[in-house]
C-alpha cells in the first residue's frame, strides 16, 4: 500500500504542486471556533447539563476528526492501514469507557 | 533493502522525503500502529478518570477546583503549536530547512509554555487547594490522566529539540525527514488527546 | 549461525565505507539484531522461565499430593501459585511464541529481516530484564502473593506488605513493554516486508495468526500498562484508585485487568492455531482446508476477544444485563473456533497423513484443545459459573486451553521448525517419547481436576481436609504432573543430544514443506534469501513443486544486500529501565544505611536508570546506522 502510493507520486514528482497553508489555517480556525463554543457554553452557565454533555462531546469529536484527517493526513491516499488501526484503538478505548460508565458502580 | 540508504542521485530530496526509503515508510507506518496503542492507553486512563470523577473523598471537586481561563490559555497554546507543526512539515516538503527549523523551534517554545502552565496549575492545586495525589480517588485519577499527557508533552519537547539539533548537524536527509515527520504525528496526537482532556476533565467537570 | 559467521567474517570496508565491527561469543549475542539469533535468545530465555514455572508447578502439586500436607506453608504456596501463573504466561510461553515468530515469520514472507531489527532486539532485552526483575523477588524479600490476577485489595499494601507485588507490577511493566515493541514490529514487518506476489490472502496461516496476535498485543497491552501503573501508584505513591477508604473501587482493577487479560488468552492461543495450521497440511500433503474461512475465523476471534472480558467477573455482581451480554458474546467465540477445528479435521481427511513428532503433537492438540473449549462454553453460562467459579473446574479448563492448546502447539512448532532454526533434526524416537509422556501426564493431571472442581475443591487453597473424596484424585493429578515433567526433560535431552550431532538438515527436511522457509538452507544464512523469491500462489513452495520446479523463481537479480549493524544499545536501554524500576520500587523504603536511603529516597537510582535509557535512545538517534553490505561475490562464494 505504501509502495503503491510512493510509485504513484514518483510519476508526478516534478510537477507536484505543494499544498498551501490555506486549508490548514481553515482547520485551525474551525478548531478554534469549536473550542470557543465549548468553553463559552460552559462559561455562560445555565446550559442544561444533559445538553451540555452532548454538545461538548460533539465539538470534541468534530475537532479531533478534522485534525486527524487534515493535520495527520488520514484523509490522504495510502492511509488505509493507519485508519484501520486507529479505529481499532478507539474501539478498545471505547469499550473501557463504557465499562467505566456502567459497570464500576452499582447499588 | 538494498538501496535503503542511497542518497538521491541528483542531490535533491523527493517531494515527501519521509517516504523516500523503505525505512522511512516503515517508521511512519509503525508510528501509526503505536498511536493505535496509545489510543488504548489514554482510553483506559480516561475510563479510570470517568469511573472515579465523583469520588472526591471530602476533598475539592472538579467544579470547585478548575479555573477555565487557565485551561483555555493552555488549550490555545497547544492548538497553535499543532498548527506550527503542520507548517514545519510543509516547509520540509518544500525543502526549506531554515523555515522548517524555525517552525520546529516555535513548536517547542509553545510546548514549553503549555508545560509551564500545567506545572503552575498542579503547584497551585497542591499548595493552595490541598489537592494532591493522595487526597481522593478523583485526585489520583486527575493527576494520573493529565500527568500522563503532560509527560507526553515533555517527551515531545525533548524529542523535537533533539531533532532540531540533528537538522543543524546533518541537514534534511532521507534519514532525518522521517524522524521529523513522525515527531509531528506524535505532536498532533498529543493535541488530539488534549481536546478530549479539556472536554471531559475540565469542561464536563465544570458542568458537573 | 556458525556458517554465516565464517563466510561473512570480513572487516573490509563495505557499503558506504563504514567498516563492519563483528562481535564474537557473548558480545555477539548481546549486540545481535539478526531475527534468527534473537529467536534463539527468546527460546533460551523463555525456556529457562518455562522451567522455573514448571518447577513451581511441581512444588504446588507435591504440596497437594495428600490432605493436610505440611510440605509448604500457606505463604510460600501463595507465592508459588502467583509466580507459577505469572511466569508461565508472561515469561515462559509468550517468549517461546516470540521465538517461533522471530525464527519463522521473516522466512515465511520472503523477507531478509523484520522491519525494525533494532526494536526486535530491544523487545527481547526489555522482556528479559523484566522477567529477571520479577524473579529477583524470590531473593529480595518475598515473591508476589496475590495471584497472577493481583486482585485488590489482596494486592494492596494492607494485605500484601512485602515488596512482592511491586516486583510484579514493575517487572510486568518492563516485560510488557518488550512485548508491545515486538507486536508493533511484527505488524509492520508483515504489512510492508512481504515478498513480491505474496498478497495478504497468500500468506501462510502462521503469518496470519502472528499478524492478528500482534494486533491484539497492540490493543490489549496498553490497558494492562495503565492497570499496573495505577496499582503501582496506589502501593508506592499512596494513590486511591482501588482503595475504598479514599473513594477508590476494586472492581475497576478487575475490569482493567480483564480488558487486557482476556485478549491475552487469544494472544496465547492464536499462534498455536497458526502452528497447527502449518503442521497439519504439511504432514497430510494437502493444502489447508478452508484457508479463507481460517483467516476470517482468526479475525473474528480477535474481535470478539475484546468483548468478553467480564465473563471473568460474573460473580462480582455486575447484574443480569451485563452477565447475559457477556455470556452470549463468550459463547459466540465457539463458532469461529469450531470452524477452525473442523478445517483441521477436513485437512487431514483423505490426506496422506504421516505421524511425525510435530504431527503427533498437532493431532493431540485437536481433541485436547476442543475439551478446553467445551468447558469454556460451560463456564460462559453465567448461572453455571456461579457454581464453577474459583474451583478446580476453572483450573482444569484453562490448563486444557493453555497447556493442551498452546503448549502442545509450541511443542509441535519447535519439533517442526527445529531443523530450520538449528540445522539439526530432533530425534523422532525421543520426540515420540516426549509426546506420549507429556500428553498422558497432562490428561492425568488436569482431567481429574474437572471432577475435583465439581466436587467443590476450591482453587488457590494451600491444603484440604481428608475424607472429602479429594485424596485419590489429587494423588493422580500430582503423578500426572510428574509425568509432564518427565516429558519436558525428555525434550531437553533431545535438544541436548541433537546439538552434539552434525548440522546436516536439508533445506526441506520434512520433504513436504509448503512455504518459503523450506526453500533456503537450514539454518538460513544471515541474509535469508540470496534473491527475494517471487510468490505465485498460496503455499508458494508447494506450488513450485507441483509445477516441477526445484526452487523459487527469483524476483530480483543477485545484488548487494544491505544489513543492519549490530549494536549494544538495546541491551543498555533495558539495563537502564531495570535499574530505574528497582530504584522506584524501593524509593519509599527505610534503609539502615544513610547512603542507601539517600540514593533511593531521592529517586537518584531511578534517575540514573532513566539517564542510561534515554542516553542510549539519544545515541541511537544521533548516530545514523548506515549498516553494511554483503556483496554478490560473497553470496556466490558460499
Amino acid at each position: 500500500m505504501a509502495t503503491e502510493q510512493h510509485s504513484q507520486e514518483g510519476v508526478v514528482k516534478h510537477r507536484h504542486r505543494h499544498e498551501g497553508p490555506q486549508k490548514h489555517i481553515v482547520v485551525f480556525i474551525f478548531s478554534i471556533v469549536l473550542t470557543l463554543i465549548a468553553f463559552a457554553a460552559v462559561a455562560a452557565g445555565g446550559v442544561n447539563p444533559a445538553f451540555a454533555v452532548v454538545l461538548l462531546l460533539v465539538m470534541a469529536v468534530l475537532q479531533v476528526f478534522v485534525q486527524m484527517g487534515f493535520w495527520m493526513h488520514l484523509k490522504d491516499r495510502g492511509h488505509l492501514i493507519p485508519i484501520i488501526f486507529m479505529i481499532g484503538g478507539f474501539f478498545v478505548a471505547g469499550t473501557s469507557i463504557i465499562m467505566a460508565l456502567y459497570w464500576v458502580w452499582w447499588d | 533493502m538494498t538501496t535503503a540508504h542511497a542518497e538521491p542521485a541528483n542531490g535533491t530530496l523527493p517531494h515527501e522525503p519521509e517516504k523516500a526509503t523503505l525505512e522511512g515508510r516503515n517508521k511512519v507506518l509503525a508510528f501509526w500502529l503505536f498511536l493505535g496503542g496509545e489510543a488504548v492507553l489514554f482510553g483506559t486512563l480516561f475510563a479510570t478518570f470517568l469511573a472515579l470523577r465523583n469520588q472526591t473523598n471530602e476533598g475539592p471537586s472538579a467544579n470547585e477546583l478548575f479555573h477555565l481561563p487557565l485551561v483555555a490559555a493552555a488549550t490555545f497554546i497547544l492548538l497553535v503549536s499543532s498548527l506550527t507543526s503542520v507548517f514545519a512539515i510543509q516547509a520540509m516538503h518544500r525543502g526549506r530547512v531554515a523555515q522548517l527549523r524555525n517552525w520546529l523551534l516555535l513548536t517547542v517554545l509553545l510546548g514549553l509554555g503549555f508545560l509551564g502552565l500545567e506545572i503552575y496549575e498542579f503547584a497551585e492545586y497542591i499548595r493552595h487547594e490541598n489537592f494532591g495525589m493522595t487526597t481522593s480517588a478523583f485526585s489520583s485519577a486527575f493527576y494520573t490522566l493529565v500527568g500522563f499527557h503532560g509527560a507526553h508533552v515533555a517527551f515531545g519537547i525533548l524529542w523535537i529539540a533533539v531533532l532540531i539539533g540533528q537538522l543543524a548537524r546533518k541537514g534534511l536527509t532521507v534519514v532525518t525527514a522521517p524522524k521529523i515527520y513522525v515527531s509531528a504525528m506524535y505532536w498532533h496526537f498529543i493535541d488530539v488527546v488534549w481536546v478530549f482532556i479539556f472536554t471531559v476533565v475540565y469542561l464536563l467537570g465544570k458542568v458537573g | 549461525m556458525a556458517q554465516a559467521a565464517h563466510s561473512l567474517n570480513s572487516s573490509k570496508p563495505l557499503g558506504h565505507g563504514h567498516s563492519v565491527k563483528r562481535h564474537t561469543g557473548l558480545m555477539d549475542w548481546i549486540t545481535t539484531v539478526d531475527h534468527k539469533k534473537i529467536a534463539i535468545l527468546y527460546l533460551w530465555a523463555g525456556g529457562l522461565f518455562f522451567g522455573i514455572g514448571g518447577l513451581e508447578a511441581i512444588l504446588i502439586r507435591i504440596q497437594l499430593i495428600k490432605p493436610m500436607n505440611a510440605f509448604l506453608d500457606a505463604q510460600t504456596f501463595n507465592e508459588l501459585i502467583t509466580m507459577h501463573g505469572t511466569t508461565m504466561i508472561f515469561l515462559g510461553v509468550m517468549p517461546i511464541i516470540f521465538a517461533l515468530m522471530n525464527a519463522v515469520i521473516p522466512l515465511q514472507i520472503g523477507a531478509r529481516d523484520v522491519a525494525f531489527p533494532f526494536l526486535n532486539a530491544l523487545g527481547f532485552w526489555t522482556f528479559l530484564f523484566g522477567g529477571i526483575l520479577l524473579n529477583l523477588s524470590w531473593i529480595m524479600g518475598g515473591a508476589p502473593d496475590a495471584g497472577w490476577t493481583a486482585y485488590v485489595p489482596l494486592s494492596s499494601t494492607t494485605y500484601s506488605n512485602t515488596h512482592g507485588v511491586d516486583f510484579y507490577t514493575i517487572g510486568l511493566q518492563i516485560a510488557g513493554l518488550g512485548t508491545l515493541i515486538g507486536g508493533i514490529n511484527f505488524l509492520a514487518t508483515i504489512i510492508t516486508m512481504r515478498a513480491p506476489g505474496m498478497s495478504f490472502m497468500r500468506m501462510p496461516m502462521f503469518a496470519w495468526t502472528t499478524f492478528i496476535t500482534s494486533a491484539i498485543i497492540l490493543f490489549a497491552f496498553p490497558a494492562v500498562t495503565v492497570g499496573l501503573v495505577l496499582l503501582t501508584f496506589d502501593r508506592i505513591l499512596g494513590a486511591n484508585f482501588f482503595d475504598v477508604a479514599g473513594g477508590g473501587n476494586p472492581v475497576l482493577w478487575q475490569h482493567i485487568f480483564w480488558i487486557f487479560g482476556h485478549p491475552e488468552v487469544y494472544i496465547l492461543i492464536l499462534p498455536a492455531f497458526g502452528i497447527i495450521s502449518e503442521v497439519i497440511p504439511t504432514f497430510s500433503r494437502k493444502r489447508l482446508f478452508g484457508y479463507s474461512s481460517m483467516v476470517f475465523a482468526t479475525i473474528l476471534i480477535a474481535f470478539l476477544g475484546f468483548m468478553v472480558w467480564a465473563h471473568h467477573m460474573f460473580t462480582t455482581g455486575l447484574g443480569p444485563v451485563a452477565n447475559a451480554l457477556f455470556s452470549v458474546s463468550t459463547m459466540l467465540i465457539a463458532v469461529p473456533t469450531g470452524i477452525k477445528i473442523f478445517n483441521w479435521l477436513f485437512t487431514m481427511w483423505g490426506g496422506q497423513v504421516r505421524f511425525t513428532t510435530p504431527n503427533l503433537f498437532a493431532a493431540g492438540f485437536i481433541p485436547t484443545f476442543t475439551m478446553g473449549g467445551v468447558t469454556g462454553v460451560m463456564l460462559a453460562s453465567a448461572p453455571a459459573d456461579f457454581q464453577f467459579h474459583d474451583t478446580y473446574f476453572v483450573v482444569a479448563h484453562f490448563h486444557y486451553v493453555i497447556v493442551g492448546g498452546l503448549v502442545l502447539g509450541l511443542f509441535a512448532g519447535l519439533h517442526y521448525w527445529w531443523p530450520k532454526m538449528f540445522g539439526r533434526m530432533l530425534s523422532e524416537k525421543l520426540g515420540k517419547w516426549t509426546f506420549w509422556t507429556f500428553i498422558i501426564g497432562f490428561h492425568m493431571t488436569f482431567f481429574v481436576q474437572h471432577f475435583l472442581g465439581l466436587m467443590g475443591m476450591q482453587r488457590r487453597v494451600f491444603t484440604y481436609l481428608p475424607n472429602q473424596q479429594f485424596d485419590l484424585l489429587n494423588l493422580v493429578s500430582t503423578i500426572g504432573a510428574g509425568l509432564m515433567g518427565v516429558g519436558t526433560i525428555l525434550f531437553l535431552l533431545n535438544a541436548f543430544l541433537t546439538s552434539r550431532r552434525p548440522a546436516d538438515a536439508a533445506d526441506d527436511p520434512w520433504e513436504d514443506g509448503r512455504t518459503l522457509e523450506w526453500t533456503i538452507p537450514s539454518p538460513p544464512p544471515e541474509y535469508n534469501f540470496k534473491q527475494t523469491p517471487l510468490v505465485r500462489g498460496i503455499d508458494a513452495f508447494w506450488k513450485e513443486k507441483t509445477a516441477g520446479h526445484k526452487g523459487m523463481t527469483p524476483a530480483e537479480p543477485v545484488g548487494s544486500i544491505h544489513m543492519p549493524s549490530a549494536t549494544v544499545l538495546p541491551f543498555t536501554m533495558s539495563v537502564g529501565i531495570f535499574i530505574a524500576g528497582l530504584g522506584f520500587m524501593f524509593s519509599r523504603d527505610e534503609f539502615g544505611n544513610a547512603f542507601m536511603s539517600f540514593l533511593f529516597n531521592n529517586y537518584i537510582v531511578t534517575a540514573i536508570g532513566l539517564v542510561i535509557t534515554f542516553g542510549s535512545m539519544l545515541l541511537r538517534s544521533l548516530y545514523d546506522d548506515h549498516g553494511w553490505h554483503i556483496e554478490p561475490e560473497e553470496l556466490e562464494g558460499r
